[in-house]
């Protein structure tokens, strides 16, 4: 194909990715380097306050009131305050503080407990902290649950393999907002699980009261929610298992167990690596449970904090700086993909 | 693979493994169901009633009285016009990503890849003070083009998968025969292409339906999407008479989801697939 065919073939495609997803990364670089506050002035205020038989007395008071430009709106003052806006958001005070803190006898011990003080007390990195348990406790478990979903799914009967694929959908296909809300009211108080568990005696849970009950229940809902991925694309896997070295392995006698250990496993392994991959990235943007659940003290995500600080908070320019530190974080992770997809396009020509 | 013998302690095993979770895969969804039906009373009683009187009250009144028709027609239209231009610019994107070896096309892959892995808030933070900059705030056509354009890099890849499987023979011999690019695609790659389409027209659906986070944003008040309007039910200090109206909105977004699943079985897993088994 031509050049220019190719430039006319992609061009509103590759214009409305510039225009919408290049161009806002840009901009939240510019918005953090910014700070905005609307110009206040103290103006004196002069009122006439009634005194008795209709006279009245002058009272002047100093009241902040916006100023206003020529139309009569409020003018808003942008002031560059370069990486301020960075560096309040990973705290680099905090941070430097706790590495130079007392280095004395038990300097290990009382620097890991600085670490976790910051840990917990500052927005960025709690909500860090969060997002990378999530993600590195959900891909373990939704891979192996994922494999042996499709091991068992395998043996069943054409008839009964629909079904199973569907129901197993829903989980990830549904609205995650909803999908969330339906967990939620599981294990709301007073929710059937709770309810359930009460009625059976085993005592009286509040799984949104605790932290660890509710990063437990964030948790599972992200198993939930992503272990069908897993086991759709490993299910597609094990139907192009070569048969061959299969049946050679029987013929030698290999247990079952064997045979998916040395023959299955090492056949799927550039899918669990695509599964790994992909499901990193995603989990990495967790936000409807946090949001649903409002888990946000206990259990906060990086797109989290940046949304409620950018919705509740109104502040565009903290949020642009969390935004920053995000994209970041997703390029770190992007990396190894980046050179799979190298090679893989080396190797392609 | 064929399935191995296995003794039965161990098959049964598996088996009931396999149906613990399709009931956890279902519980949370039976549930929703089923206290939608319900007055408040009996949907959150202690001990859980698995049986209770069925009423349509909560249904009635979100889509009567809260006006959730408008909501639903609110998703109507931005997800069908989201779905065929997000389609119409990805496909002719792709074909040309399937067929030109030069480095630019790789560089724009990667680029792709990139975007589609960018967490919508990031977007969303430069959106709001530009569009409310712009005047464009709470319009359809401002959520629509935002949301093709979102669903560009994801539609490239998965439609990029597809036309790579159609043989450059078929373009060439269209070539050779007099068209042009333009029409070798239209006439000749589109018709053997539709399998294809519609399974990433099935994706795009599902993520300009399923988003929150921008359409809550982006439009307010009676332009809602139904998926946004939803937040307004959300919350731990609503009132139950509330929550169970929420509960019956919630309900009636799963309702097409699930008809799209049953329908779209096949294509949903092959486009899940389509990247990642081939390549």
């Amino acid at each position: 194909m031509k050049r220019s065919t190719f430039i006319s073939f992609v061009a509103p495609s590759v214009m409305s990715m510039l225009i919408l997803i290049a161009l806002p990364l840009v901009a939240i670089v510019y918005l953090a380097l910014y700070q905005s506050y609307t110009q206040m002035e103290i103006k004196e205020v002069k009122t006439e306050v009634p005194l008795f038989g209709g006279m009245t007395r002058e009272v002047i008071r100093n009241v902040p009131q916006p100023v206003m430009d020529d139309a009569g709106n409020p003018i808003q003052v942008w002031e560059y305050v370069g990486t301020q806006n960075l560096k309040n958001a990973i705290d680099t005070e905090g941070l430097s503080s706790a590495f130079n803190a007392d280095q004395n006898i038990n300097s290990t011990r009382s620097f890991i407990r600085a670490l976790f003080d910051e840990i917990r007390d500052v927005d960025f990195w709690s909500a860090l902290e969060f997002t990378l348990i999530y993600t590195f406790l959900t891909t373990p478990i939704i891979i192996i649950l994922g494999f042996g979903l499709a091991l068992a799914t395998n043996r069943l009967t054409e008839r009964l393999r629909g079904p199973v694929v569907f129901v197993t959908l829903l989980p990830m296909i549904v609205t995650p907002v909803v999908s969330s809300l339906a967990v939620y009211w599981l294990f709301v108080d007073g929710g059937v699980i709770a309810a359930s568990l009460e009625a059976m005696g085993i005592g009286k849970f509040y799984f949104l009261a605790d932290q660890f009950t509710i990063r437990a229940v964030i948790v599972a809902y992200g198993v939930w929610y992503a272990a069908p991925f897993a086991f759709i694309i490993l299910y597609a896997g094990l139907q192009t298992v070569p048969e061959e070295p299969i049946e050679a392995a029987i013929v030698d006698g290999a247990s079952p167990w064997q045979r998916v250990r040395y023959i299955v496993i090492p056949h799927l392994t550039p899918l669990f690596s695509v599964i790994a991959l992909i499901h990193i990235m995603d989990s990495y943007r967790v936000f409807e449970p946090i949001l649903v659940f409002g888990s946000r003290v206990f259990a906060n995500s990086v797109q989290y904090l940046t949304y409620y600080t950018l919705v509740f908070e109104d502040n565009i320019h903290k949020a642009s700086a969390y935004a920053i530190l995000t994209v970041l974080g997703v390029v770190v992770l992007l990396i190894p993909i980046m050179i799979r997809t190298f090679k893989d396009q080396k190797a392609g020509k | 693979m064929k399935p191995a013998n296995l003794n039965i302690v161990t098959h049964s095993i598996i088996n009931l493994g396999l149906w613990f979770w399709f009931l956890v895969a279902l519980l949370p969804f039976f549930w929703m169901f089923l206290i939608s039906l319900r007055v408040p009373v009996d949907a959150f009683s202690t001990p859980p009633k698995l049986f209770a009187p069925v009423t349509f009250e909560n249904f009635r009144y979100i889509w009567v009285e809260d006006g959730f028709w408008r909501y639903a027609l609110n998703t109507t239209i931005v997800t069908a016009v989201t779905v065929v231009v997000s389609l119409t610019m990805a496909c002719l994107a792709a074909y040309a990503l399937s067929r030109y070896r030069g480095s630019i096309g790789f560089w724009l892959l990667i680029a792709a890849m990139v975007f589609r892995a960018m967490p919508h808030v990031v977007l969303l933070t430069a959106y709001r003070p530009a569009f409310f900059e712009l005047g464009i705030w709470s319009r359809y056509e401002t959520l629509i083009i935002v949301l093709v354009a979102i669903n560009q890099p994801f539609a490239i890849w998965m439609l990029r998968a597809f036309f790579m499987n159609i043989p450059e023979e078929l373009d060439e011999a269209a070539l050779v025969d007099g068209c042009t690019r333009w029409q070798a695609f239209f006439r000749v790659i589109v018709p053997v292409m539709w399998p294809g389409i519609v399974t990433a027209g099935l994706f795009c659906f599902l993520l300009a339906y399923n988003d929150f986070l921008i359409s809550s944003q982006l439009m307010n008040g009676d332009m809602s999407t139904m998926t946004a309007a939803l937040g307004s039910y959300m919350g731990q200090n609503q009132s139950l008479a509330r929550l169970m109206h929420g509960i019956a909105g919630a309900v009636s977004i799963t309702i097409p989801i699930i008809i799209l699943v049953f329908v779209f079985q096949k294509q949903i897993v092959s486009g899940m697939t389509a990247g990642a088994v081939k390549g």
